[in-house]
């Protein structure tokens, strides 16, 4: 018993500093949004008048920088899902081809995806820049939703082909012998016990595109195009940028990850660990 | 229903070899089992009938058809897995009715058929849950009744009991052959208990190392085994089996003399191996000197590890131990249910 208290006593010296760690910086972002302008830098632990006023101009697009808010968010918003579906898509038939189908040359095509993480994707960002330029995509969601999926396709292969790799082999056998087209399998078999990292797949392509800068800022350059993640760079281009407004705005364009996140959580988990380790 | 046929099947795994040319004609409606150690190829050849396994060559034929390029779907067989291999998340009724659904079956029909192996198999009142709410044996059942749903042509069942706990594998054995003379559809059984065997099959393949060693009826492997591996492999507590050599008609052997059933071919001088069944070995008065080192009552019957000279014997008697560990003890030998094997091939010697 005594040894079980000393462990989470050293669970909880542990487990404080680095929630402080963590949430004290969201804790600025959140004393900034509430903050008037003169005060935001006063450096107190709470405002002598907080104030929900950056939000109402936020929602009425009432500033220079926000004048495309709602578009730019909603750019964001179509660009990750339309990523997080693709990508989905595309990952799941190469992992179920791969790994269930045995298609030769599956993981050799595998290895070859995963190797393009060895260059950063801000050297990728030039050349498909001229790519996106090539196909005439610039200035096109379609072409950040494109480089996104790129970038997030091998390693949700690599997650999703681990994870089917633990399904029981049996289920095709059995699935065949009743009568399963390989489609059927697909549809009928595999992808409902896909479920749970497919969620977390999903998930985490969604939240890649959400938060994506670089490329978003190199594709996108239109005010009405942008997404939200590049508009909030161009606060930093005043010389007195308004720092309330935009503290205020990074709040809201945390809400929906947060969002995600929490009602997935049972799946984050158990989906990226049960690709993680070869049980 | 249907017969099936091997025709010299040969399979290999790169290199390595599995089986060396097997032919096996198995009648309609027999229930044929093929039993031996594990990797003696038993396993594969099961699932090249069943389509899931390529064939390096010889042909397979279902009902006179060669099969060998017909995929699993179109052969019209039914499968039971070891693992049960149920789809988690279908419920029972959805698992049993799965092969109807994808024949595009009316619904009707479907329910009416799988209420129909349910009542059979007992599952009616389970036919709602899933297969995490089930035990062993029940989804064990659901896999059964996954293959009687759709009335198939033959029934393959690749070591279905194995992960049953040992009570509930004898009230399975019994389901299985009862579903088997109620239905009379073709089954093609493979396990690696000889128990198991002996007490379903109509005939046995005994497999060793990719080849049939023998085949026949239980009581016909386990009364007249071919050769020394069927004779050890068939018949629980095994065969006691030792050295000896033919001298005028007596087998010496363990610094004694045993008898030898009559009108055996075995010639005088030939090196033999003496092979006796624990049943055929009796504690008596007289006979061949043996020391009991343990003693295992059973309760109908007793079962005596004992030794004679270095070589240990089991001993089968009904009824109650008559001897303890350390007692000095005589075996008479049923010498008309001996069995004699050449020493070097291993072979029964008529």
């Amino acid at each position: 018993m005594k040894r079980k208290y000393w462990n989470e006593a050293v669970l909880v010296l542990l487990a404080v500093p680095i929630l402080l760690w963590t949430l004290i910086p969201i804790y600025h972002l959140f004393l900034f949004s509430i903050s008037s302008k003169d005060s935001a830098f006063s450096g107190a632990l709470w405002p002598d008048h907080p104030t929900l006023r950056g939000f109402g101009t936020i929602a009425r697009q009432e500033h220079f920088y926000l004048h495309h808010f709602w578009i730019q968010i909603w750019n964001s918003l179509w660009i990750a899902v339309a990523v997080g579906v693709l990508t989905l898509a595309i990952a799941t038939s190469a992992a179920f081809a791969i790994s269930r189908l045995k298609v030769k040359g599956g993981r050799t095509v595998m290895n070859l995806a995963l190797f393009t993480y060895f260059i950063p994707a801000a050297f990728l960002a030039i050349p498909m820049y001229k790519a996106m330029g090539v196909y005439g995509l610039l200035n096109n969601r379609w072409s950040l939703v494109l480089a996104m999926v790129t970038l997030a396709a091998p390693y949700a292969i690599w997650v999703l082909k681990q994870a089917s790799d633990k399904l029981p082999f049996e289920l095709d056998e059995a699935a065949r012998i009743d009568g399963a087209t390989p489609l059927q399998l697909f549809r009928l078999v595999y992808l409902p016990l896909m479920t749970p990292s497919m969620v977390a797949i999903g998930t985490y392509a969604l939240l890649l595109a959400w938060n994506e800068y670089l490329y978003g800022y190199l594709l996108l350059s239109h005010e009405q195009t942008i997404t939200l993640a590049v508009a909030l760079g161009h606060f930093i281009a005043a010389d007195d940028s308004p720092w309330e407004l935009l503290m205020a705005t990074g709040l809201v364009y945390a809400l929906p990850p947060a969002a995600i996140y929490y009602a997935f959580r049972r799946y984050m988990v158990s989906g990226l660990t049960s690709g993680a380790v070869k049980a | 229903m249907a017969s099936v046929t091997f025709d010299s099947i040969f399979k290999s795994f790169g290199s390595t070899k599995i089986l060396h040319g097997i032919s096996l004609d198995i009648a309609d409606g027999e229930f044929m089992v093929l039993v031996g150690p594990s990797g003696c190829g038993k396993s594969t050849l099961l699932r090249m009938l069943a389509g899931l396994e390529e064939i390096s060559s010889g042909h397979v034929a279902i009902d006179g058809r060669v099969v060998n390029d017909i995929e699993s779907k179109d052969r019209d067989i039914a499968m039971v897995f070891q693992s049960y291999a149920l789809y988690p998340h279908m419920t029972v009724r959805e698992n049993m009715g799965f092969s109807l659904r994808l024949r595009n079956e009316s619904r009707k029909i479907t329910e009416q058929r799988v209420d129909n192996a349910a009542r059979i198999l007992n599952l009616t009142n389970f036919l709602g849950r899933y297969p995490r709410e089930l035990s062993g044996g029940q989804r064990q059942r659901v896999a059964m009744g996954r293959a009687i749903v759709r009335d198939p042509k033959v029934f393959l069942f690749d070591e279905p009991l194995s992960n049953l706990d040992a009570k509930l594998r004898v009230a399975m054995r019994a389901e299985i052959k009862a579903l088997h003379q109620r239905l009379k559809t073709t089954t093609v059984y493979v396990t690696h208990d000889q128990v198991e065997a002996m007490t379903m099959a109509d005939r046995i393949a005994v497999m060793n190392d990719g080849r049939i060693e023998q085949l026949g009826r239980p009581l016909e492997l386990y009364d007249r085994p071919a050769n020394l591996f069927v004779a050890q492999f068939i018949g629980s507590p095994a065969m006691n089996v030792f050295d000896g050599v033919l001298k005028n008609n007596l087998v010496h052997g363990l610094g004694t003399q045993w008898p030898i059933p009559a009108g055996t071919t075995a010639v005088e001088g030939q090196m033999l191996k003496y092979g006796i069944r624990p049943e055929h070995l009796e504690l008596a008065a007289a006979g061949v000197a043996a020391e009991v080192v343990v003693v295992e009552p059973m309760g109908a019957e007793t079962e005596f590890l004992v030794k004679v000279q270095e070589q240990a014997f089991t001993v089968v008697s009904h009824g109650r131990a008559a001897a303890g560990p350390g007692d000095k003890v005589f075996l008479w030998p049923a010498a008309q249910n001996a069995h004699l094997f050449d020493a070097a091939s291993g072979l029964r010697i008529q």
